[in-house]
C-alpha cells in the first residue's frame, strides 16, 4: 500500500499528501516522513508547489489531529480502545494520559516532528484526560508546520537522494530519543549520588 | 536506574554510529529504482535525462510532465515490474558510460 500512496503523491501532488498525512494523524501507520522527503524532491524537480506543499501537509496533519483529540474527548476510553484495536495496537490510555500531563505543550510538539510514531496516542490521550482545546490546537499547529516545513526542505535539498535521506533521518530520530534518555537518566543518577553523598 | 541510564548511552551510541555510516555513504551510492517513482523523479536522482529512460522502456511520455509510477507503466506495458526497473538501470549505466550531459 506504502508503494501505492506514494506513487499517488508523486501524480497527484498537493492534494494527495494532504488526504494522506490527514489519514496518518488519525493512527494508520503511513510513511509520512518519506512523503515530505518525495514531495521537497518534487518541488526541487519543478513538479510542485512549495507553499501549496507546506500547507497541504500542515493543514492536513492539523485536521487529522484535531479528529484525533475530538474521539478522546468526546468518545472517551470506550472509543479510544476501539479504535486501538482497529488499527492492530493495544494502546495503554493511563499511561498515555499520565505521559501527555507531563509532558504537556512541549510533548505535543515534539510528537508532531521528531517521535512521530507517538503523535496520534497523545492526541487521544490529550482528548481524554481534558487537555484544553486552544492549547492543544496552538502546539499542534506549530509542531505540524515545523515538521511539514522541516522534511519538505530536507527532501528539496537532498532531491537527488531520497532513500538515503529517510535512512538516515531515521536513525538521527532514535539517536535524538536515546541520548534525551540518556541525559534524564543521567540528571536522576546525579541528584541520586549526591543525595547519597550527603 | 544506573542500568537503564547504562542502556540509553548504548543505544546512543549504536544510533550514532550507525548514522555516521550512512552519511559516509550518503553520496557515493546510487539510489535504488522503486516501483513507485516515476520516469522523471529516477531521471532526477540519477542525472540522466528522462527522455533517454523513456526510450529505454519503449514508453512515449506524455505531455506535458508524465508522473506515471514504474508499477503503472510496467502494467500498461503489460510487462513485470522488476523487467522494467532492470530497463531502466541498464539505460543508466549506458547513459553514464557514453558520457551523456549531466543534468
Amino acid at each position: 500500500m506504502n508503494d501505492q500512496l506514494l506513487a499517488a503523491v508523486s501524480q497527484y501532488g498537493a492534494p494527495a499528501l494532504f488526504g494522506i498525512v490527514a489519514i496518518a494523524a488519525v493512527g494508520v501507520p503511513l510513511p509520512i516522513t518519506l512523503l515530505l522527503i518525495v514531495a521537497g524532491s518534487m518541488i526541487s524537480q519543478g513538479a510542485m508547489d512549495l507553499w501549496w506543499a507546506i500547507g497541504a501537509a500542515g493543514v492536513g496533519s492539523i485536521l487529522g489531529d484535531q479528529a484525533g483529540y475530538a474521539i478522546g474527548r468526546w468518545g472517551g476510553p470506550v472509543i479510544v480502545r476501539k479504535l486501538s484495536g482497529l488499527l492492530g495496537k493495544r494502546v495503554d490510555l493511563p499511561s498515555m494520559e499520565a505521559k501527555a500531563k507531563a509532558w504537556g505543550g512541549p510533548g505535543i510538539f515534539v510528537t508532531r516532528w521528531l517521535v512521530t510514531a507517538l503523535g496520534p496516542w497523545i492526541n487521544l490521550a490529550s482528548g481524554t484526560a481534558g487537555y484544553p482545546w486552544p492549547r492543544f490546537l496552538f502546539w499542534d499547529a506549530l509542531g505540524e508546520l515545523v515538521g511539514a516545513a522541516l522534511y519538505i526542505f530536507l527532501g528539496r535539498f537532498f532531491s537527488d537522494r531520497v532513500i538515503a535521506l529517510q535512512a538516515v533521518l531515521g536513525d538521527l530520530t532514535w539517536t535524538l530519543v536515546a541520548l534525551a534518555v540518556a541525559i534524564a537518566l543521567g540528571w536522576q543518577l546525579w541528584g541520586y549520588l549526591r543525595r547519597l553523598k550527603e | 536506574m544506573g542500568l537503564a541510564f547504562l542502556l540509553a548511552l548504548t543505544a546512543t551510541f549504536v544510533f550514532a554510529y550507525r548514522v555516521g555510516r550512512q552519511a559516509r555513504h550518503f553520496r557515493a551510492e546510487s539510489e535504488p529504482i522503486r516501483a513507485w517513482m516515476s520516469v522523471p523523479f529516477i531521471a532526477h536522482t540519477h542525472h540522466v535525462p528522462p527522455a533517454e529512460l523513456f526510450a529505454a522502456i519503449g514508453v512515449q511520455p506524455r505531455q506535458p510532465h508524465d508522473r506515471r509510477s514504474v508499477r503503472r507503466l510496467a502494467h500498461e506495458l503489460n510487462r513485470p515490474v522488476p523487467e522494467v526497473i532492470a530497463q531502466l538501470e541498464h539505460a543508466i549505466q549506458q547513459e553514464r558510460r557514453t558520457g551523456g550531459p549531466p543534468r
